[in-house]
């Protein structure tokens, strides 16, 4: 479980509201998808979950530990996908992987059975043993998913995860996504593929100009809006229209 | 013609760009700390200019009476050019090879050459600014006492403009040439560095030609030949590299013949070689270039059993991150020849100096002589040497800059600030210690150290590294440069590494100062030893914990 309670972040000393007083629950057993324009908030409100900004005011739970406090223990049990796979280039693929395990400390045969697992599925085989430099964007993208799903974490929050990907990869991606959350476990997702959200998401969230203004089921969505047949695509531009 | 200036621009503006800096300074007012701290180290720099000026004014005053004080003129130009000649090989490379901008600007409508003139004018401007330092006092201070007139300036300008072209153009057109065989090969890294070692041990053994050349004792009737002759003592300095010898001749002409003829020479050359990079860029320079960053994979599925090899049974998080960062610096070509093995080549190069160089018989009974009488004094120098030996390279205090856009794997990472710090600690800390080793190695060969001396010597070096290893670091953790787009700029380019550095000499030179003084109070050998040893403990337990607390909060404060 993810909790947003009044959370706020500006950059430019208060100038620019990235996140504007963000009060948010993510459930267990859901995925939950971010929407919103370019520059609405939607990474700036991803990287104050996992730590890589800190809020000027609220706080951010995950299962009940503050990501500000206990962030060790938060980090222990969350894992992180970037928008961009900037990961380390000198590295081959199981080292990066091999380094992942132990921070997080995964058992070795644990490791071998997900890593072997992953590496089918994402076709990385024939890659593993090369450097990351020889990868191609795909590719990187997903050695990075592998990497944050091999520590098999209770959460799981990715920015625009689909990316890059190629179709196959791009379909197994959403079944893992799907599973991840079947055991109880929780993901939060960013997106602009409007079709991916309404086919995928249990709940998805709209933000603009750092304000959430919208969340729900996609029927709840619908409600919003007074042509209840609309697509989701439609109801996100009239939303977020200037 | 509009392009081409279009392109330097923006390539001056992207390295040089005060924009990102005035915002930091004023805006955000972040690096608002520097301002004293960089005000402070030229200051520290004071004396050692005093001292340039006035050997500057000796060597005048010596000179004069035989009608040959241009010879000041030529050893600044030639230090210059030397030292263009060395180290722009790393500017070279870098800029030219490893700079991301190329990607972008490789796809645009733009010859080869326009690229190459770009990146080179960006080489350029940062020589002018390095070389500075001891050019420019003696061209100054040279015109001041020879109470110089318009001409002087003006050619000192011109001259001074063309000074690193010639050597910049010669270490591009071998780069060319080396990165063309490099990109032809698989092994591309391990190619980069063999051949940039190849480079920078021809500069020095070029260097120590000079030396010889210049240094070696002639017999008397050469001597006197030479002093006599007009421009004889010039004409053999700068025997092995001419430019120096046009530069010096063209200044000291000035509105003559003589002046303007050595002066079309000096531009000719500089041009012609000029020209001739911009053809050679055009016809090799995106064959050496474009690929350069790639690497082909194996393409080998692993075994069940290579699986279960390679796999680890989970090291703890120090080790990991240990093991994370050996590989990274080790298997990135600037972070190996700017880290580690500028640790291996100084004291090397420095011994073979010394073995080679004029006197150095006496030097080697002197310190034998003072091993026998006052071995305090030994160990105390040999002590400073080593300790210079294992913080010359940038690797403590480029290590979270290293990181780069990758820092944010560091933020998210169940590992504690502390596990981190530690990791890279152990990392900086090793290659520290084989600066000392190797330089306690060149020592024993070449001072033939007793053993109590050479104990003494590495006790007190390693306590100093633990100290100095640590300030590194928390000179890098305050202003970590995260957002590079050129590995060189992490560690060669990275203004922490200079800090750090003249915080080494501050701290090196304080402890000096703290010997002599008790010293001359009367303190014996031992005594002195044990004190320094002591202090030194201190430092290192004090910058130790210091370091964890600082990296605890700054491991959050720094956002990416």
């Amino acid at each position: 479980m993810i909790e947003f309670r009044r959370v706020s972040k500006s950059y430019n000393k208060g100038k620019i509201r990235a996140v504007d007083d963000l009060d948010l629950v993510i459930k267990p057993g859901e995925i939950f998808g971010f929407l919103g324009p370019n520059g609405a908030g939607k990474t700036t409100t991803i990287k104050l979950i996992v730590g890589l900004l800190k809020p000027d005011a609220g706080t951010i739970t995950i299962n009940g530990l503050d990501t500000q406090k206990d962030a060790l223990k938060c980090k222990a049990m969350t894992t992180y996908v970037p928008d961009y796979p900037a990961i380390y280039e000198r590295l081959t693929g199981l080292e990066y992987l091999n380094f992942i395990g132990d921070v997080y400390g995964v058992p070795k045969a644990d490791r071998i059975a997900r890593i072997e697992k992953w590496l089918e599925i994402f076709e990385l085989s024939q890659a593993v043993s090369s450097p990351i430099q020889s990868y191609s964007h795909g590719m990187r993208q997903k050695i990075v998913m592998m990497a944050a799903l091999l520590p098999a974490p209770r959460v799981m929050v990715l920015d625009e995860p689909l990316v890059g990907l190629d179709p196959r990869a791009s379909h197994h991606l959403k079944e893992i996504m799907r599973e991840h959350c079947d055991q109880g476990k929780t993901l939060f997702f960013s997106t602009h593929i409007m079709e991916v959200a309404e086919k995928l998401c249990d709940r998805m969230g709209i933000i603009n100009k750092g304000k959430l203004i919208a969340c729900g089921t996609l029927a709840e969505l619908k409600k919003l809006n007074h042509e209840q047949h609309e697509s989701l695509e439609n109801i996100f531009l009239e939303l977020t229209e200037e | 013609m509009k392009k081409l200036l279009s392109v330097i621009r923006v390539g001056l503006k992207v390295n040089f760009g005060l924009a990102v800096l005035r915002h930091r300074l004023i805006k955000e007012k972040k690096d608002i700390w520097l301002v004293p701290l960089i005000v402070v180290a030229f200051l520290g720099l004071g004396p050692t200019l005093y001292g340039y000026l006035a050997v500057i004014k000796l060597a005048y005053r010596l000179l004069l009476p035989l009608g040959q004080q241009h010879l000041i003129l030529t050893y600044g130009f030639l230090a210059g050019q030397v030292f263009v000649l060395i180290f722009g090989l790393y500017y070279v490379v870098s800029a030219f090879y490893f700079s991301k901008d190329l990607d972008i600007l490789i796809p645009l409508p733009l010859k080869p050459f326009q690229v190459m003139f770009s990146k080179f004018s960006v080489i350029l401007v940062n020589e002018y600014l390095t070389i500075a330092f001891f050019v420019l006092p003696v061209l100054v201070y040279y015109g001041i006492l020879s109470k110089a007139g318009l001409p002087y300036w003006i050619f000192a300008l011109v001259i001074y403009l063309l000074l690193p072209v010639i050597p910049l153009a010669v270490v591009s057109l071998l780069v060319i040439a080396m990165m063309r065989a490099v990109n032809l090969s698989r092994k591309k890294d391990a190619l980069i560095i063999v051949g940039s070692l190849v480079l920078i041990v021809a500069g020095f053994g070029l260097q120590l030609f000079l030396n010889r050349t210049a240094g070696a004792s002639p017999d008397p009737r050469a001597m006197v030949r030479f002093l006599t002759a007009p421009d004889g003592l010039i004409q053999r300095v700068g025997a092995v590299f001419p430019p120096s010898i046009w530069a010096t001749k063209a200044l000291a002409g000035g509105l003559t013949a003589s002046g303007f003829s050595n002066l079309l020479i000096f531009a000719g050359v500089s041009l012609t070689l000029f020209y001739g990079i911009l053809i050679m860029a055009e016809k090799l320079f995106y064959r050496g270039l474009i690929g350069i960053g790639e690497i082909s994979g194996r393409k080998k599925t692993l075994s069940r059993e290579g699986m279960s090899r390679q796999v680890s049974s989970g090291r703890h998080p120090v080790r990991a991150i240990f093991t994370r960062e050996w590989r990274i610096m080790n298997r990135t070509p600037i972070f190996l020849l700017n880290g580690v093995l500028v640790v291996v080549i100084v004291p090397l190069l420095l011994v073979i100096m010394a073995q080679t160089g004029s006197g150095k018989g006496s030097n080697v009974v002197l310190l034998r002589l003072l091993t026998s009488t006052k071995p305090i004094y030994v160990i105390l120098a040999a002590s400073c040497f080593m300790t210079i030996c294992s913080c010359l390279n940038g690797t403590s205090s480029s290590t979270f800059s290293r990181e780069g856009g990758q820092f944010w794997m560091s933020k998210v990472i169940p590992a504690t600030a502390k596990e981190q710090v530690m990791a890279k600690f152990i990392h900086s800390y090793f290659i520290s210690l084989l600066g000392i080793v190797v330089a306690s190695g060149v020592a024993v060969l070449v001072v033939h150290l007793k053993v109590v001396v050479f104990a003494g010597a590495f006790l007190i070096s390693i306590a100093a590294a633990v100290a100095l290893t640590a300030v590194g670091m928390m000179i890098d953790l305050a202003r970590p440069l995260l957002d590079w787009t050129n590995p060189q700029k992490a560690i060669k380019q990275n203004l922490n590494v200079l800090l750090a550095m003249l915080a080494d000499i501050g701290i090196i030179s304080a402890l000096g100062y703290f010997s002599v003084f008790l010293l001359k109070r009367g303190i014996g050998g031992g005594m002195l030893f044990a004190i320094l040893f002591v202090v030194l403990v201190l430092l290192s337990s004090a910058s130790w914990t210091f370091l964890l607390k600082f990296a605890k909060k700054r491991y959050v404060e720094i956002e990416v």
